[in-house]
C-alpha cells in the first residue's frame, strides 16, 4: 500500500510540473510564432483578393483601371480589418 | 543532384500518362507522397488503436494524444456545436501535419509547398463552411456581412469590405501554408548549396545553419498544420454560432 501512496504523490508532483511548463514556456513560444505568421498573410491576402475582384469587374464593365484601383483600397481596408480582428481574438484568448 | 534550390518542387510523372478528356490525371510524385502520408496516418492509427490497454503503449499514447489535442482545440475555439465536424478537422490536421513532416525527410517531396494543393484544401473548407452557415441560419447567414452598430450611410461600403474580407479567407489560409513550406525548404536548399560550394574549410558555418533551420522547419511544419486546423475551427465557429 505504501508504494501506491508514494506513486500517487510522485504523479501529483509530475503533473503539476507538466502543467506549469506547458503554461509558461513551451506553449507560449510556439503559439506566438504562429500568431506572427498568421497576421502577415491576413493583410496580403485581402489586398490580393480585392485587386482580383476589381480586375474582374473592370473586365466586365469595361471601366479599366478605375475599379481595380478602388478595390485595391477596399482590399487594403479589409486586410486591416482582418488583422485587427485576429489580433482582438488573440487578446481574448490570452485573458 | 541539382543545385537549383527550386528543383525540389518539380512535379514529375510516375508511370504512364493518363488523360481524362483534356485533363492530365497521371500519377505524379505529388500524388505518391499524398498517398504515402495518408497510408502512414492510417497505419499509425490502425496499429495504435488495435490493442487498447489501460497503460498505453507508445504508439497508442501518440494516437490518444493526437485525439485529445484536436478535440480540445475544437471545443476551445468552436464550442460543443462543432463536435460533429471532429472527423473532418482531425483528418485535415493529420493530413497537413503528415505531409509537412514527411517533407522534412531527405529525398521526399513536400506536397504542401504547392499552392494548388493548399488552395484546394482551403476552398473545400471555404465552400463547406459557407454551406454549413446557410443550412444552419438560412438567409440570416448574410448578417455576417453586416456588423452591428454601423451607421446606415456607411453600410454599402462596409458590406463590400466585409465581402472582400470573407472572400480573402481561403486565399490567406492557403497562401500561409504554401509560402511557409516553400520558403523554408528553399532556404534549407540554399544553405545546403553553400556547404557544397564553400567546401571543407568554409562549409561548416552554413552546415550549422542548416541544422538549426531544420529544427525551425520542423517546428513550422507542426505550427502551420495547427494554424490551418485552428483557423478552420474559427471559420466553422462563425458559421455555427453567428456572433457578429
Amino acid at each position: 500500500m505504501k508504494k501506491f501512496s508514494e506513486l500517487d504523490a510522485r504523479l501529483k508532483i509530475a503533473k503539476e510540473k507538466a502543467n506549469k511548463n506547458s503554461l509558461t514556456s513551451d506553449k507560449k513560444n510556439a503559439s506566438s510564432l504562429g500568431r506572427a505568421l498568421k497576421l502577415s498573410t491576413e493583410m496580403v491576402a485581402a489586398v490580393f483578393v480585392g485587386s482580383i475582384i476589381g480586375f474582374i469587374l473592370d473586365n466586365g464593365f469595361d471601366s479599366k483601371p478605375w475599379l481595380t484601383i478602388i478595390f485595391f483600397f477596399v482590399g487594403a481596408i479589409a486586410g486591416i480589418l482582418n488583422v485587427i480582428r485576429s489580433a482582438k481574438l488573440m487578446q481574448k484568448n490570452n485573458d | 543532384m541539382s543545385t537549383n534550390p527550386m528543383h525540389q518542387f518539380n512535379v514529375h510523372r510516375i508511370g504512364p500518362e493518363i488523360t481524362l478528356g483534356n485533363v492530365d490525371i497521371s500519377f505524379t510524385n505529388a500524388s505518391l507522397f499524398m498517398m504515402i502520408s495518408a497510408l502512414t496516418i492510417i497505419t499509425v492509427f490502425f496499429v495504435g488503436t488495435k490493442r487498447k490497454t489501460i497503460v498505453p503503449t507508445k504508439i497508442q499514447l501518440v494516437t490518444e494524444l493526437c485525439y485529445t489535442f484536436v478535440s480540445k482545440m475544437i471545443s476551445d475555439t468552436a464550442g460543443s456545436k462543432a463536435k460533429p465536424y471532429f472527423p473532418f478537422i482531425f483528418c485535415l490536421f493529420m493530413f497537413v501535419l503528415f505531409c509537412n513532416m514527411l517533407g522534412m525527410l531527405p529525398y521526399t517531396f513536400t506536397v504542401t509547398s504547392h499552392i494548388i494543393v493548399t488552395f484546394a484544401l482551403a476552398s473545400v473548407i471555404f465552400i463547406g463552411v459557407t454551406i454549413i452557415g446557410f443550412v444552419n441560419h438560412g438567409v440570416g447567414y448574410l448578417k455576417l456581412f453586416i456588423p452591428s452598430g454601423v451607421p446606415l450611410f456607411l453600410l454599402p461600403l462596409i458590406v463590400i469590405i466585409e465581402i472582400v474580407s470573407y472572400l480573402s479567407r481561403p486565399v490567406s489560409l492557403s497562401v500561409r501554408l504554401f509560402a511557409n513550406m516553400m520558403a523554408g525548404h528553399t532556404m534549407l536548399k540554399v544553405f545546403g548549396g553553400f556547404v557544397i560550394s564553400l567546401g571543407i574549410i568554409g562549409g561548416w558555418l552554413p552546415l550549422s545553419f542548416t541544422v538549426a533551420l531544420t529544427g525551425l522547419e520542423i517546428l513550422i511544419a507542426f505550427l502551420q498544420a495547427y494554424v490551418f486546423a485552428i483557423l478552420t475551427c474559427i471559420y466553422l465557429n462563425d458559421a455555427l454560432n453567428l456572433n457578429h
